[in-house]
């Protein structure tokens, strides 16, 4: 689906740590007045692979985050996009370079249905003549591929949002995200506040991005399902910093619980 | 009474959900048709063709009102000023017209430019301080009185008769023109349907041709063949009539098929979704608040028309008294929600026939004016408690 699965680092599997990254940021300082929030944080993120960012509240995940999808400008180091530095200083910035995210809020409009909140802002519109009249049947043929390709077909389309249960709108702003064919797509808290069976539904649908060639960034605090079952690669943030690096298959939620609050394991497993 | 359903081929849902979407205005019409039924029993005169004529018109000034504040309730502010917006731009053209010779056919547009003009200074200021909406427009609708108090004249009255401008509310349209006028709507309806439909059909998607192509198209053609019936047996379609059903028109397509009126609901429903998705929320809000004061000038129009003069009365008095009131009652009444987000555009005409029909009942009962307002005022209590009571009853919210 994705524009990048015609390019050649789109085939490389999560293994292939040589090739260049999607996106890399290195060395990023960020204060708020005198919170030091990010103290020399770096990540990489490559085509194909789920990256898991973990740690203790405070840790500047988030900040990180933000700083990714130009939400917050850092206040120094380096940001790369496929091996050439890039400016993200605005969310904009970000939406051009491919970067989409899903915030841990979402973003929909419970009133609106899903074809309406997936192309909220970007509607596809006929002449000014009639006032911008959506072209409604077009935006809902694209929603329905964007959604069978995410095996989402059963979702109805014509429902307001907010009737509908958390893993399901969930699966509507991962499906908005993906829409405009992003590169990488950075999730904040996706599987918060959803059932057990809900959270491994959304679990496979961020697989399945990875799969297409994306690029995935996931905030999570679920370290014992989540983190370490469905992600590949797993960065531990404590006080701004990275504290440990793991390979996800190689590790246990002890192991990553550890790291996080500063334990003697947090070595870098993954070289 | 635009409404193009969204999609077809919907899938199966609870009479709970519907009640709280598509059919959320059936309990208006019910409401609407127990109040009938009740004014028959009580008067001979209620059913006349005569007297449904005078129920309509004396809807229209509420209703357009109504039209218009729906605008900025979508969008989950209000605004508080409409009645006063009317009172003084009514002046103001009264006064062009009588005092300064102006034509009508400039003064009655250029005090539509400055409703809209003035509503859009008051979402300026809600965008820029950040105050509330309904403070802000309290205190400007405030002010707009004393505008109006000091544009009057000593006698406190600008008559209008002689000027051309009482002929709009004198002008009807009817036998065989009145039944143009309707084909014409119709016809618009139409062409929005199958435009629709021939679009989802090029694209491969199915067209549930009952559902999104007949019913609509039958209903509304009944409904209006009712009211031209009734009509054309009195004088034919007041144009105040013919105006309000127009602006209903025109807001059912803005609001039901324009990338703006999905902002409107955006907004309101969500108003930080709405600005992370690229949406210029200032500039939305801006558009709502000059519709509201546009239309609000419109109503001012036809009431000056139809009182034959304007002044202190004008624009319901000083703090806009029950022109204020009803307005805003005929809008939640009719189903537009003050938390934003929520309400069709028939929302208007159901409300303000609800306000038409309890002061028009009570009138002809001869019951005094102090219980048609204790009325009107349950009614609205009741009203607005509908979402909760179906949101309890159902346990679906209402959207
Ligand atoms: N906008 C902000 N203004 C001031 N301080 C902030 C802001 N955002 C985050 N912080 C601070 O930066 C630190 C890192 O926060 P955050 O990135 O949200 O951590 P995490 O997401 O890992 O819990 C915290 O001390 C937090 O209080
Ligand atoms: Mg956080």
């Amino acid at each position: 689906m994705t524009a990048q699965a015609d390019e050649p680092s789109a085939r490389d599997g999560p293994a292939t740590n040589s090739s260049v990254p999607l996106i890399s940021l290195r060395n990023i300082q960020k204060s708020f007045g005198s919170v030091h929030a990010l103290r020399g944080a770096s990540v990489d993120v490559h085509a194909g692979e789920i990256v898991a960012l973990v740690g203790d509240n405070g840790a500047g995940k988030s900040t990180l985050v933000k700083v990714m999808a130009g939400v917050h400008a850092a206040d120094s180091g380096e940001y790369e996009i496929e091996g050439r530095p890039a400016i993200v200083r605005t969310p904009s910035d970000a939406t051009k370079h491919g970067i989409a995210t899903v915030y841990q809020d979402l973003a929909l409009c419970n009133n609106l249905d899903a074809v309406q909140n997936l192309f909220l802002g970007r509607e596809l519109t006929g002449s000014r003549l009639f006032g911008g009249r959506i072209r409604r049947a077009e935006c809902e043929v694209r929603a329905r591929e964007v959604m069978s390709r995410m095996r989402l077909s059963n979702l109805s389309l014509s429902r307001p949002v907010g009737a509908m249960s958390g893993g399901q709108r969930q699966n509507i702003a991962i499906a908005r995200s993906v829409l405009w064919k992003p590169k990488v797509v950075i999730l904040d808290e996706p599987t918060a506040a959803l059932s057990h069976s809900a959270a491994q539904q959304v679990a496979d649908l961020i697989r399945s991005l990875a799969d297409d060639g994306l690029g995935v960034v996931v905030v999570s605090h679920d370290i014992h399902h989540f983190v370490v079952n469905s992600t590949d690669r797993i960065e531990v943030m404590r006080l701004g910093a990275n504290a440990a690096s793991f390979r996800s298959k190689d590790v246990t939620g002890e192991m990553v619980v550890n790291a996080m609050v500063g334990g003697n394991e947090g070595v870098n497993l993954a070289g | 009474m635009v409404s193009i359903p969204a999609s077809a081929a919907p899938k199966r849902r609870t009479f709970g959900e519907l009640l709280g979407s598509d059919l959320r205005a059936l309990p208006v019409v019910i409401g609407l048709v127990v109040l009938w039924i009740f004014f028959v029993v009580q008067s001979d005169v209620f059913l006349t063709p005569r007297n449904l004529s005078n129920l309509l018109l004396q809807s229209t000034v509420v209703g357009i009102m109504a039209l218009g504040l729906m605008f900025v309730l979508l969008v989950r502010e209000i605004d508080l000023s409409i009645a006063a917006i009317h009172g003084v731009t009514a002046v103001v053209s009264a006064k062009l017209i009588v005092e300064y010779g102006v034509s009508p056919l400039l003064a009655l547009p250029l005090s539509v430019i400055l409703g809209a003009a003035v509503g859009s200074v008051s979402a300026r200021w809600v965008n820029w301080i950040g105050v509330p909406s309904f403070v802000v427009t309290l205190g400007l609708g405030l002010a707009l009185n004393g505008i109006q108090l000091l544009l009057l004249p000593a006698t406190a009255r600008f008559g209008l008769m002689g000027t051309g401008v009482e002929l709009i509310a004198q002008t009807t349209i009817d036998g065989i023109y009145a039944w143009l006028a309707w084909a014409i709507g119709i016809a618009f309806l139409a062409l929005l349907i199958l435009s629709s439909v021939r679009r989802r059909r090029r694209v491969g998607l199915e067209v549930s041709v009952i559902h999104s192509v007949v019913l609509p198209l039958v209903v509304s053609a009944l409904i209006g063949a009712v009211a031209v019936v009734v009509l054309n047996a009195n004088q034919g379609i007041p144009l105040p009539v013919l105006i309000f059903a127009v602006l209903l028109g025109l807001g059912g397509y803005v609001l039901n098929e324009t990338q703006f009126g999905l902002y409107l609901y955006a907004i309101g429903n969500n108003a930080e979704a709405a600005r992370r998705a690229g949406i210029k929320v200032p500039r939305i809000r801006t558009a709502a608040f000059a519709i509201a004061g546009g239309v609000a000038a419109i109503a001012g129009i036809i009431a000056s028309s139809r009182t034959l003069g304007v002044g202190v009365f004008s624009g319901g008095g000083v703090g806009g008294g029950t022109l204020l009131l009803e307005s805003i009652a005929a809008a939640v009444i009719g189903g537009v929600s003050l938390f934003g987000g929520r309400g069709a555009i028939h929302a208007a005409l159901l409300g303000a026939l609800v306000i038409g029909t309890v002061q028009n009942g009570l009138n002809l009962m001869g019951v005094k004016n102090e219980v048609r307002l204790i009325v009107t005022g349950l009614l609205l209590v009741l009203a607005v408690s509908i979402d909760k009571i179906i949101e309890k009853l159902t346990g679906q919210q209402a959207y």
